[in-house]
């Protein structure tokens, strides 16, 4: 059975069933005695079992066989959480992502078996249940007890073929005849979904849909209509008309996830008016025991403790027929609701082009046609700018994708370190740019890990110094204007201004006489450069002389910056300013000298009329005084080296830009308004000490330079 | 049979090369054609500021922001005077984007002969070269410029 095209579904639901089981054992560790979630861990290590073995991964299948083997014994109180068996499975989650990851890239499981692991499994389970009663004691043959009671389905072949009741019209016996004669032939098929599944209709109707594509459906039971509206139990029958080998139909719906089991027989045309009968007494017919025999070898399949032949064959097939198939695409998930906006906004956009090309049909060139014409362009302009809206919200995704790892990482961190700690996240539904979300994992982690590594004390000083002998790390993340900002704070000890100052002198970074000038916060930046690291000696968590400046040039790379706020003794909070959207922004166009920049309207504050007189002077360097903030003023054409103009204005431009906590004032010579700009690279060739950050094309075809305000100031 | 064809004709296209010959100061220079994605009349140049001084800036190439570097000043000439007979030359290098170079003038595509070609070692390091070899084409002398190091940023000193 090719597989290949269920892939990427089961890549998706994978990855969501072992977040559940990541995030639940969390909570088991704490609450041992949390039925709701053993019974959650226990579905969800099913399901994922059965999808392993459907999709052919045996070896994966394997490993999450044993493990529910464990969660069966705990669910009926034969085995107790202990921290021993805890941590071994969260070695087993991290196997199957290693699973996982091989199957993303090169759509096989590999040959990774990961025997220890299965027998620590296997070792925990014997001693965990070695008192208790006789079933339990073979681990082997908890198996099949444990995936019987979850799959009500694995009863007697002869039960499953419920589609033998289905009686056929009159009409629909003469259209088997006729397709009989034309070399279709007619099967039975009757599916069991998984009783866990939520979605009954859905799963039903996507087994009709793969139905579909091999044959006609004649009939199903109960009828398509209840199917749709999911009035029916946990299994259907229907008969299906199709040109193509019973096996690859059954595989097929097989396939789908969630389906527990599919039996399925060839039935002759004359057998449908004894139908009775042969529901009845099956074993009656030779030739059909030949057949169900092949059909009943599919079935135990779904307690998978004995995998039978033919699904042993297509498992083994399955990889090698995927292995040659292109990686898996990567996908998003969309909520409905984006797309009928975005489907809504299309449809305007028509309206308003069939209103400009109607206008542009009729002959006569009034005024009150270019009205209308003006009309339709403001309108055109409001489409496109809300369709442009509507598109960067399809491609948000919400940072819970990235950061529901994390509590999973602080835990193994704790052991590892033998530190106390806690962390405290908020604002997972703030969403970032798919391309950003992919990114900024590895920037976030590595804050994380320095936070726990370096930023915490031990539980001993951290008693000494007064403070709870728990660390606490907070992960926060928000929107502000157009940005998003990502904090990382702990309570830790801060960042010790005086050891970095020493080290960088020490790195010959800056001269002892440079230190001594340097404030604290500069000091404190010093630990962007790449190759300091503060660990005084190597850890495998963080230290290793590629951490904060990896983080900096990855945010930059994403045009972010990152910014970093320490007290000494009470902890250090860093500060990740990311752009909402990465191709297009809002900015200021103006001019300089003769030549035309953009601003990022996102860094202007105000826009202020500035008069000569009120230039004052600090330090040599011109500054005025705003309202109460004193802001330095930047003569842009002298920073950007343009022929300063003839004509000297009555008054000064200012453009007020922030960063962070600080202000500039850029001195311009005109605005010319604000644009929607598209924004574009320079080009790796091309040097400009990031005074610029890119370019975009105007619509008259020049190109403008976008100024990085961020550099300037 | 079909194969010794196709193999021969293969042969035949390692013996020679072809290069696009423009004049840039009084010399001939020869662009390896493989190398260009286009040429383009001069048009409005935006410039970058405190980009490299041979940098004149960047032009909209079909809606792609491009590069374009003075030839001259790279190879230390005098500065560009553009006439009506100047073009840019927009090259690829393999993924590193485009690039552009203005030439005073666009002539012709000539087909060199690989013995008709003269390769410079380019051992003495100490200055930097811009050619990689003199074709020789009806009694004129091509200097072929080698694009890496035209391209190249200069070596930090």
């Amino acid at each position: 059975m090719d597989v290949s095209q269920y892939l990427e579904i089961f890549l998706d639901e994978t990855k969501e069933h072992l977040q559940s089981l990541n995030e639940n054992l969390l909570v088991i560790e704490k609450e041992p005695e949390n039925k709701d979630t053993i019974n959650e861990i226990f579905r969800a290590a099913h399901s994922l079992k059965g999808m392993a073995g459907t999709m052919g991964f045996k070896r994966m299948q394997r490993l999450t066989h044993d493990m529910e083997n464990i969660f069966s014994e705990i669910r009926n109180d034969k085995m107790t959480v202990t921290a021993d068996l805890i941590d071994v499975l969260f070695q087993c989650l991290d196997a199957l992502e290693g699973y996982l990851d091989i199957i993303q890239s090169t759509a096989n499981e590999g040959e990774n078996d990961n025997e220890a692991i299965i027998n620590r499994l296997n070792e925990i389970l014997q001693a965990g249940t070695a008192g208790g009663p006789a079933p339990a004691a073979a681990p082997a043959e908890a198996a099949p007890a444990s995936a019987e009671a979850a799959a009500p389905a694995g009863g007697g072949s002869a039960d499953q073929e419920k589609f033998r009741n289905i009686e056929l019209t009159e009409e629909q016996k003469k259209a088997v005849l006729k397709a009989d004669e034309g070399g279709l032939n007619l099967y039975g098929l009757s599916v069991y979904i998984n009783t866990s599944c939520l979605l009954k209709a859905a799963r039903a109707f996507l087994v009709l849909k793969a139905m579909e594509d091999f044959g006609e459906i004649l009939v199903t039971n109960p009828s398509n209509q209840d199917l749709e509206d999911e009035k029916f139990d946990f299994d259907f029958s229907l008969y299906v008309m199709s040109s193509e080998p019973l096996d690859k139909l059954i595989e097929a719906a097989k396939g789908i996830s969630e389906i527990e089991n599919v039996v399925g027989a060839k039935v002759a045309p004359g057998e449908l008016d004894k139908k009775p009968e042969a529901a009845a007494a099956p074993k009656e017919e030779a030739p059909k025991e030949e057949e169900k025999a092949e059909v009943a070898a599919p079935a135990p399949a779904a307690a998978p403790a004995a995998p039978a032949a033919p699904k042993a064959k297509a498992a083994s097939e399955a990889p090698a027929q995927t292995a040659n198939k292109p990686v898996v695409s990567r996908t998003v998930r969309v909520d409905i609701e984006k797309l009928d906006d975005l489907m809504n906004q299309v449809s305007e956009l028509i309206i308003a082009k069939n209103s400009l090309v109607s206008i542009s049909s009729t002959e006569e060139n009034s005024a009150a046609q270019n009205q209308t014409f003006h009309e339709q362009i403001e309108y055109l302009e409001r489409i496109t700018t809300s369709l442009h809206e509507s598109v960067m919200k399809v491609r948000m995704v919400p940072i819970e994708s990235v950061v529901n790892r994390f509590p999973r990482m602080i835990r193994d961190l704790s052991k590892k370190l033998n530190k106390k700690m806690e962390l405290y996240m908020s604002g997972e539904d703030t969403e970032l740019d798919r391309t950003v979300i992919d990114e900024i994992g590895d920037p976030l982690m590595h804050l994380l890990r320095n936070s726990a590594d370096h930023g915490l004390e031990s539980a001993e000083i951290r008693k000494e110094r007064g403070k709870p002998e728990v660390g606490s790390i907070w992960l926060t993340a928000y929107q502000e204007g157009n940005s998003v900002i990502i904090e990382v704070k702990d309570d830790g000890n801060g960042i010790d201004v005086e050891k970095v100052k020493q080290k960088g002198i020490e790195r010959g970074i800056i001269t002892p006489e440079q230190a001594d000038n340097m404030s604290s916060k500069e000091i404190i930046d010093l630990l962007f450069l790449p190759s300091f690291s503060m660990a005084k000696q190597i850890s495998d968590i963080s230290g290793r002389g590629v951490g904060l400046d990896v983080v900096k040039s990855k945010i930059e790379s994403l045009s972010g910056e990152v910014e970093v706020k320490s007290t000494q003794g009470e902890g250090s909070k860093f500060t990740i300013r990311l752009p909402l959207t990465l191709a297009i922004i809002q900015a200021l166009m103006v001019e300089i000298g003769n030549e035309k920049y953009a601003i990022s309207l996102g860094s202007i504050q105000t826009i202020e009329d500035v008069a000569y007189d009120d230039i004052k002077y600090v330090e040599a360097k011109e500054v005025i005084n705003l309202r109460g903030t004193v802001i330095p003023l930047i003569r842009m054409d002298e920073i950007l080296e343009v022929e300063p103009r003839e004509e000297k204005p009555e008054s000064l431009t200012v453009v007020i830009v922030k960063k962070g906590d600080r202000f500039a004032g850029l001195i311009i010579d005109n605005l010319m308004g604000q644009q929607e700009i598209v924004i574009k690279s320079l080009g790796k060739y091309i040097e400009n000490n990031k005074v610029i950050s890119g370019a975009t094309i105007l619509g008259d075809g020049e190109v403008a330079l976008i100024l990085d305000v961020n550099a300037l100031i | 049979m079909d194969e010794n064809t196709s193999r021969r004709k293969i042969g035949t296209t390692v013996t020679t090369k072809q290069y696009i010959v423009v004049n840039i100061g009084s010399e001939r220079y020869g662009i390896d054609i493989t190398y260009i994605d286009n040429i383009v009349r001069m048009q409005k140049i935006t410039r970058v500021p405190k980009a490299q001084d041979y940098f004149k800036g960047v032009i909209n190439l079909r809606g792609e922001v491009v590069p374009v570097m003075s030839v001259r000043v790279r190879m230390g000439l005098a500065p560009d005077e553009y006439t009506n007979t100047s073009r840019i030359i927009i090259i690829k290098l393999e993924q590193q984007g485009s690039i552009g170079l203005i030439v005073d003038e666009v002539q012709e595509v000539v087909t060199l002969d690989l013995n008709e070609i003269d390769r410079i070692s380019r051992d003495n390091t100490s200055t930097e070269s811009f050619i990689n070899g003199i074709g020789k084409h009806e009694g004129q002398l091509i200097s072929l410029l080698e694009l890496q190091s035209v391209v190249a940023e200069k070596a930090v000193q």
